[in-house]
């Protein structure tokens, strides 16, 4: 395979890390409402962000995706299938990631609290200075799953026509007949990109030192 | 929504023998690629564990190359790029083999997760009291891990369930191909695929609450840590 | 003549969990100044009653006042139990220091963030003057060579001093303790025991759960045993373990014996 090919492929990369990274981001922000949804003492609150989750972690990223990317023009929203995938993606991470979210503040060991509690500090002081970055160190490790997860599942975005990395290593397949280098090379790609999401979470994670809890 | 294009679930539910057929192929695929799955990650599991160590090296490397890429391409590497190595499939053995390949791949982490959990004093127990290493494994291993990685496991197996929608790209016709076929019939996409998201919604819902019956049943036999 | 105000009265406190009473009915005095042990087998509610008198669990009944102000509920006009508000509670509850006998450490914080943090929050003093005096607080427990460690980076006693120099720091006028040695390791009980000794010395108010009964008889001014949910016997260690004693303090005590009580029996 030429270095043309190659780089190509490299090109579309950008797109594929670019759309990952945009939805996790936004994807979070939905997350941290779903899950204070679902923590929240109102019963419809928690009713719509147990809903939620369950919709989004219940089915295929495939078929949400094709759902939003249609759905979206019928009710008079012209966008981008950038858009609309981003959308899918977004939606579909802040389910998991609400998810992990509310699994890490729950897992900050009861004691803590009741120790900032007795120092006297504010329900929101304690949230915010103890139970946050505890729950936040506990679960970045599946942070960092899902982020790879979510970079992975950002090739199915090329059904709707976003010519990221597998959609470019699919069209150029087919103009040049050589679909087992390109999708290898493709493969090879997101090998990478994840390899070194992956050393950031590491290296992350050592650097928050203060051990086990 | 514009007033000729009302929304009309029950014209994709009139098609209920196709959508139904649809849904067989999506549970074949789902029950042989996950068993072939959860057999072929447990033999990694254990060659990675009891294998030699070039084996573990290599076992691990086809691992997390299969974690770290797509399923998709994966998909379309075997589909497309097979026959370039003289491996031609037809879609239904090639998706069922791709799945099977990622599903091996996962459940084998889970699988050596589940050995590693085992305390060693229950095997050194095992040791004492005369079992040979096959009655270790058949009468300690396997129950315990069993019960140890059932959660993970019905997760895992879900997700594989997610994944075989994916299938639908190399013209398989599972379910999401089969409705959205008559979603664009009568141009009726977002009708067709709301239908879809449903039936997968109870499907995985279906799968979640038998899942964690079954292991509120077993979670007697776990193990004090 | 009256009696001086104790820094804690308990009366009639009642603490149900579901269906099940813990603490029937306590009546307690916690004498200012002075260190009053709680004692008595596993189960029995020395934890609740404390966490009771900390209001980190809401009593069924009964009535807590510190220096003669009503914790958490006050009796009303008509002599109905009313619960008074989260500020009075913070005010009232701010007097009280607890130590757990996990050490509750926050993970993230190195020994000067664990002493500095309320101090900051809750005070309001800047960053600098409440690291300033958590360095004071833990010179002051020999540990101020470890003020830039992590929990995890400390041995059991270590923690369970800045622990004791995080409540501390706050000047509370009670310190609560829940068996602060129980989970270290016996080498390490002694340096604990020394600080809370130290304490006493100074004339802090203690109420101090524990199993360590020569403790309890040496520092003690005053043990109550509890069995139960009730106080059965109460008073100074000598009349407490003074012979012929009730025969559950007896039995007790045997199961004891090797934790310094072998002296009382
Ligand atoms: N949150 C709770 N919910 C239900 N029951 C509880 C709770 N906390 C304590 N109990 C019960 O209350 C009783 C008293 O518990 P408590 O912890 O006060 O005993 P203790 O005297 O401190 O015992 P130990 O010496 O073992 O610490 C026990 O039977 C315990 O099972
Ligand atoms: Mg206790």
């Amino acid at each position: 395979m030429s270095w043309k090919l190659f780089w190509l492929l490299v090109e579309a990369a950008r797109l594929t890390v670019l759309l990952s990274a945009g939805a996790i981001a936004i994807g979070f922000l939905i997350a941290c409402l779903v899950c204070a949804g679902m923590l929240s003492h109102n019963r419809v609150a928690r009713g719509a962000g147990r809903l939620f989750v369950s919709f989004f972690r219940g089915t295929p990223l495939l078929v949400q995706l094709l759902l939003i990317y249609y759905l979206l023009p019928s009710i008079g929203l012209d966008v981008p299938s950038e858009v609309a995938a981003i959308t899918g993606m977004a939606l579909c991470t802040a389910a998991y990631q609400a998810e992990i979210m509310r699994g890490g503040l729950g897992a900050v060991p009861s004691g803590l609290l009741e120790a900032a509690e007795m120092t006297g500090m504010s329900a929101a002081q304690t949230f915010r200075r103890i139970r946050l970055p505890i729950a936040f160190k506990l679960t970045l490790p599946a942070l960092v799953s899902e982020a790879i997860m979510m970079l992975k599942s950002s090739s199915l975005v090329s059904v709707v026509g976003v010519i990221e990395l597998t959609r470019m290593a699919q069209d150029l397949a087919a103009s040049t007949y050589r679909p087992l280098e390109l999708y290898a090379a493709a493969g090879l790609i997101y090998l990478v990109i994840n390899i070194v999401v992956a050393l950031l979470g590491t290296g992350l994670e050592a650097r928050l030192r203060w051990g086990r809890i | 929504m514009g007033a000729d294009m009302s929304f009309d679930l029950g014209l994709i539910l009139s098609y209920l023998p196709r959508i139904l057929e649809g849904l067989g192929v999506t549970l074949m695929l789902w029950v042989i690629g996950s068993a072939l799955g959860l057999a072929v990650g447990f033999a990694v599991a254990v060659g990675r564990r009891y294998g030699p160590a070039p084996l573990g090296w290599l076992l691990r490397g086809i691992v997390e190359v299969i974690r770290g890429t797509p399923f998709l391409v994966q998909v379309f590497l075997l589909y497309y790029g097979g026959p370039f190595i003289g491996l031609r499939l037809e879609n239904i053995p090639a998706g069922i083999l791709a799945l099977a390949i990622y599903a091996a791949a996962y459940y084998s982490e889970l699988w050596r997760a589940g050995f590693d959990a085992i305390p060693k004093g229950h095997l050194e127990a095992a040791d004492c009291v005369g079992f040979t290493e096959w009655q270790t494994l058949r009468r300690i291993i396997l129950p315990e891990m069993t019960v140890l990685v059932l959660p993970s496991m019905v997760n895992m197996t879900i997700l594989i369930l997610k994944e075989t929608a994916i299938l639908s790209i190399i013209s398989l016709p599972e379910l999401t191909l089969s409705v959205s076929a008559i979603g664009t019939q009568h141009y009726a996409f977002v009708e067709s695929f709301t239908v879809l998201a449903l039936l997968y919604w109870a499907l995985v819902e279906i799968c979640g609450a038998l899942g964690r019956r079954a292991e509120a049943r077993l979670s007697k036999y776990r193990f004090a840590t | 003549m009256s009696a001086p105000m104790p820094a804690v009265r308990i009366e009639g406190l009642c603490k149900d969990f579901g269906t099940t009473r813990v603490l029937d009915g306590i009546d307690l005095d916690i004498p200012r100044g002075k260190v009053t042990c709680l004692i008595g087998p596993s189960g029995s509610g020395k934890s609740t009653l404390l966490r009771c008198v900390a209001l980190l669990e809401e009593p069924t009944d009964g009535y807590i006042s510190i220096n003669g102000d009503p914790l958490g509920f006050d009796r009303g006009p008509n002599g109905a139990r009313v619960k008074l508000p989260a500020r009075q509670i913070r005010k009232v509850r701010s007097r009280i220091g607890m130590v757990f006998q996990q050490f509750n450490l926050w993970p993230h914080m190195t020994a000067v963030g664990n002493v500095s943090e309320a101090l900051v929050t809750v005070r309001g003093m800047s960053r600098a003057d409440a690291e300033e005096r958590a360095r004071k607080e833990l010179d002051a427990i020999g540990l101020g060579a470890r003020a830039g460690h992590y929990p995890s980076e400390l041995s059991g006693g270590q923690q369970q001093r800045v622990a004791i120099a995080r409540a501390l720091a706050l000047d509370p006028g009670i310190m609560l303790f829940d068996e602060p040695t129980a989970s270290l390791d016996p080498e390490l009980t002694g340096e604990v025991l020394n600080v809370m000794r130290r304490l006493a010395e100074s004339g802090m108010t203690m109420l101090v759960v524990t199993h360590e009964i020569g403790f309890a008889a040496s520092v003690g001014s005053k043990i109550a045993f509890l069995d139960h949910g009730r106080i059965l016997v109460e008073g100074a260690p000598g009349e407490v373990f003074a012979k012929p004693r009730e025969p559950r303090i007896d039995q007790f005590l045997e199961t004891y014996l090797d934790r310094g009580a072998a002296t009382l029996l």
